[in-house]
C-alpha cells in the first residue's frame, strides 16, 4: 500500500496489499511491488482469498435459520420492481417470506398481485362527520407495520388529524389592533385562529372528542394523479400504480428525502432509526409494494392498504372509522360509493391549485 | 499465503457457527416471555362504533392472525382481521334487491339486547294487572314507570324528536319486542333501518347507497359487506346529548402522535405566538 514501505522477503504477505487496490490514483504506487510477485502467486492468491470469502458467506447462508442474510444477499441483485419480470417477481417474494418468516416467528406472506383491470382506487372523507378520535390512525399503524417505538423518530404514523380552531371573533377586541387604539392597519381580530391548524394542534389530547371549539381534518397520502414525489425522485422507486396508488419500492429508496419536501400533504416519512414492530405486533399479511417491513432509511407513506384493496378488502383506516366518514371505492364503477359521493355532494380537493390532482376527496353534508 | 488462506477459512467457519449460536440463543430468550403472556391473557373484548351498542370478542383466526385488535388505551376495535365475524343476512331492505344474495350482512342487535327476550314475556304479554287485554293510555305522554326507566336510563330524558314523539312511535304496541312500521306492522331490531327511514328519508337514502355509515369488508358496489345498521353508531333514546356539538356521541380519543423534537406540549404556539 505505502511505497515508503520496504519490501518484505515474504511475498504472501505484501500480496493482497497489492491486490487489494486495484483502483489505485497512481498506478506508479503499486508498480513498485509488483515485480516482488509472479503472475502465479497473484492468482492463486487471489483465487484462495475469494474461495475463502465464499466459504465464509456459504457458512452464514446455508445456516437453516439464518435467512436474513440469504434475503439480503439476494436483495443486492435484484432490479427496480418495475423492471422484474414476472419470475423475478416470484423469486424475490419467495425470498422475503422466507426472511421474514424467521424473523418474526410466524408464517408471513409477501403478495405481487399487481394492478386490477377496470379498478382505479378513489377515496372520499366527511370533514363533517370526522370527530379526532384517531382510530383511522391507530388501525393504519396496525395494518402496516410502521415502527412503534418510544424514543425520537421511531414511532411512525401515516394519517395526521389535523384539529382546526373554530375562533371567535369579539366586539371588545374591535380598537385593540395596529396601531394601538386605531386597530386600522391590522385589526384587533387578527390573531383569532378561526379554523387555523397550530403546529402543535396535531397532538391534541383531550378527555372526550369530539370538542366544542374544534373541527378535526385527517390527512394522508392523496394519491395524486399528477404526483410531485414521483417527479422528484432521481432514483425512480417510487411511482404510480395503474390502479391508482403511487407506491415506493423500499428496497431501491435510497433515504434522500427529496420526496418528502416536494409532497405538498406531509404525507412522507423516513425511518431514520431501525424500525421497532414487535413479532407479536405484526402483520403478516403483506404486499411487496405495501406493508412489508421496512427498513432504516427508506421513506413509507399511504398505499391504501394495497394487500387488502387488490384483493377487494376495504383499506384498514375506512372499516374501524366509527362514524363511518372514510368511504372507499372504484372510481369507474358509477355505483360505488366515491362515485356516488361525487355525484351527489359537495366535493373538494385539498390544494387543488398545486394541479396535483389527488384521488382522495373531502366532502360534508 | 496458504497459512493465510487456511486462517481466513477457519475464521469464516467459526464466525458462521458463534453466529447461529448467538441467533439461537437470543431467538430462545425472545420466545419464552411472548408464550407467557399469551396464557396469561384473559378474553379481550372490544367495543366497535359506540360504546354500548355491538361488542366483539377477541380470537384468533389463524396463528398469529387475530379476529380483531382491540385498543389498549380506549377498548375500542382498531383492526378488523375478518369483517363477517358473528354476522347474519340482513334481510329484505327495499332499494338493495340488486345485491347478490348473502352480500349484505349485519350483526344481529337483538343477542345483545339482554333484556328484549323478557319484554315480551314478562310484563307486555297482553295480561295486565287490572285489564285483559290492557288498555291503552288514554293520551300520548310518556308515563315514568320505574322498573322501565332503571332498565333503561335514557328514558328518564328521552331526547328523541324533542317531545314531539313518544315510545309506541318506534316500538310495537303489543309486541315489545320489535319496532312498528307505518302500517303497524312489526319490525326487527335487526332492521332498525326501516323504521328510522320513516323520518329520516335522506339519511336511509344515504346509507343505502353507502355515503352515510359505515361498511366493512369488501369494497365493490356488489360486494359482500357487513353494513353497520343505524342503532350500531346513535342512540335513538340520546341523540341530542347535551354534551355534544357535532352529532355523534362524545368518545375517548386515541393517544396522540409524537410531538416535533424541541416541543413541550401541544400549546407550543398558543404561548409562544407569531409576532407581527
Amino acid at each position: 500500500m505505502t511505497p515508503a514501505q520496504p519490501p518484505s522477503l515474504d511475498s504472501s504477505q505484501t500480496q493482497p496489499s497489492c491486490s487489494a487496490t486495484p483502483a489505485s490514483a497512481n498506478p506508479a504506487q503499486c508498480g513498485s511491488c509488483a515485480p516482488k510477485t509472479s503472475r502465479r502467486d497473484f492468482l492463486k492468491a487471489g483465487g484462495m482469498l475469494s474461495l475463502s470469502s465464499l466459504m465464509g458467506t456459504g457458512a452464514l447462508m446455508t445456516h437453516s435459520d439464518d435467512a436474513h442474510a440469504a434475503a439480503e444477499w439476494g436483495e443486492h441483485f435484484q432490479k427496480n420492481y418495475r423492471l422484474m419480470t414476472e419470475q423475478e417477481k416470484i423469486e424475490a417474494r419467495d425470498r422475503l417470506q422466507r426472511r421474514y418468516s424467521a424473523e418474526y416467528g410466524k408464517p408471513v406472506s409477501v403478495d405481487i398481485t399487481g394492478a386490477q383491470p377496470g379498478v382505479l382506487m378513489g377515496y372520499a372523507l366527511n370533514i363533517r362527520k370526522c370527530i379526532g378520535c384517531r382510530r383511522c390512525v391507530h388501525a393504519c399503524v396496525a395494518e402496516n407495520n410502521q415502527s412503534r417505538g418510544t424514543r425520537p423518530g421511531e414511532k411512525i404514523e401515516w394519517i395526521q388529524v389535523l384539529r382546526m380552531e373554530r375562533g371567535k371573533f369579539e366586539a371588545e377586541k374591535m380598537d385593540h389592533g395596529y396601531p394601538e387604539g386605531l386597530g386600522i392597519q391590522v385589526g384587533g381580530n387578527a390573531y383569532t385562529p378561526a379554523g387555523q391548524v397550530l403546529e402543535g394542534q396535531f397532538h391534541y389530547n383531550p378527555e372526550a372528542v369530539p370538542e366544542k371549539d374544534a373541527t378535526y381534518m385527517p390527512i394522508a397520502c392523496m394519491q395524486c394523479e399528477k404526483p410531485p414525489c414521483v417527479k422528484v425522485c432521481p432514483v425512480r422507486t417510487t411511482y404510480r400504480e395503474g390502479d391508482g396508488p403511487v407506491v415506493i419500492d423500499y428496497n431501491w429508496c435510497i433515504g434522500c428525502r427529496m420526496c418528502m419536501g416536494a409532497c405538498p400533504y406531509w404525507a412522507r416519512r423516513i425511518n431514520v432509526t431501525t424500525p421497532v414492530l414487535p413479532k407479536a405486533e405484526m402483520n403478516p399479511v403483506t404486499h411487496y409494494l405495501g406493508n412489508r417491513p421496512r427498513m432504516r432509511g427508506v421513506v413509507e407513506k399511504c398505499h391504501w392498504c394495497l394487500q387488502r384493496t387488490r384483493h377487494g378488502r376495504y383499506p384498514a383506516c375506512v372499516e374501524v372509522c366509527p362514524v363511518g366518514a372514510r368511504k372507499f371505492g372504484n372510481l369507474l364503477d358509477p355505483e360505488s360509493e366515491v362515485s356516488k359521493v361525487l355525484e351527489r355532494k359537495n366535493v373538494f380537493r385539498l390544494k387543488a391549485d398545486l394541479n396535483t390532482f389527488p384521488k382522495f376527496f373531502y366532502f360534508y353534508d | 499465503m496458504k497459512k493465510i488462506a487456511i486462517f481466513t477459512v477457519a475464521l469464516a467457519l467459526c464466525g458462521g457457527a458463534l453466529y447461529a449460536a448467538f441467533a439461537l440463543n437470543s431467538a430462545q430468550e425472545e420466545a419464552a416471555p411472548t408464550l407467557a403472556a399469551q396464557e396469561a391473557k384473559d378474553p379481550l373484548v372490544c367495543f366497535e362504533s359506540r360504546k354500548g351498542a355491538s361488542e366483539v370478542e377477541q380470537r384468533e383466526i389463524k396463528p398469529g392472525l387475530p379476529n380483531v385488535k382491540c385498543s389498549p388505551t380506549t377498548g375500542a376495535a382498531l383492526w378488523y382481521g375478518d369483517p363477517f365475524d358473528g354476522t347474519v343476512p340482513m334481510g329484505k331492505m327495499p332499494g338493495l334487491e340488486k345485491l347478490p344474495e348473502g352480500h349484505a350482512v349485519v350483526k344481529p342487535r337483538s343477542e345483545k339486547l339482554a333484556i328484549l327476550p323478557m319484554c315480551g314475556t314478562a310484563c307486555h304479554n297482553g295480561v295486565g294487572p287490572s285489564a285483559n287485554p290492557p288498555a291503552l293510555p288514554k293520551d300520548k305522554r310518556p308515563t315514568a314507570i320505574p322498573v322501565m326507566e332503571s332498565l333503561v336510563p335514557d328514558l328518564k330524558d328521552l331526547q328523541h324528536g324533542r317531545g314531539r314523539i313518544w315510545c309506541l312511535d318506534c316500538h310495537h304496541t303489543t309486541k315489545r319486542d320489535k319496532l312498528v312500521d307505518h302500517f303497524g306492522d312489526p319490525i326487527s331490531f335487526d332492521q332498525p333501518q326501516l323504521l328510522c327511514g320513516k323520518c329520516h328519508g335522506d339519511k336511509l337514502r344515504d346509507w343505502r347507497d353507502g355515503i352515510h355509515g359505515k361498511r366493512i369488508g369488501e369494497f365493490a358496489s356488489d360486494g359482500k359487506k357487513r353494513w353497520f345498521t343505524c342503532t350500531e353508531c346513535h342512540n335513538p333514546h340520546n341523540v341530542q346529548d347535551g354534551e355534544r356539538n357535532r352529532g355523534f356521541i362524545q368518545l375517548q380519543p386515541e393517544p396522540p402522535p409524537q410531538l416535533p423534537n424541541g416541543m413541550k406540549d401541544a400549546r407550543h404556539e398558543l404561548v409562544h405566538p407569531v409576532a407581527h
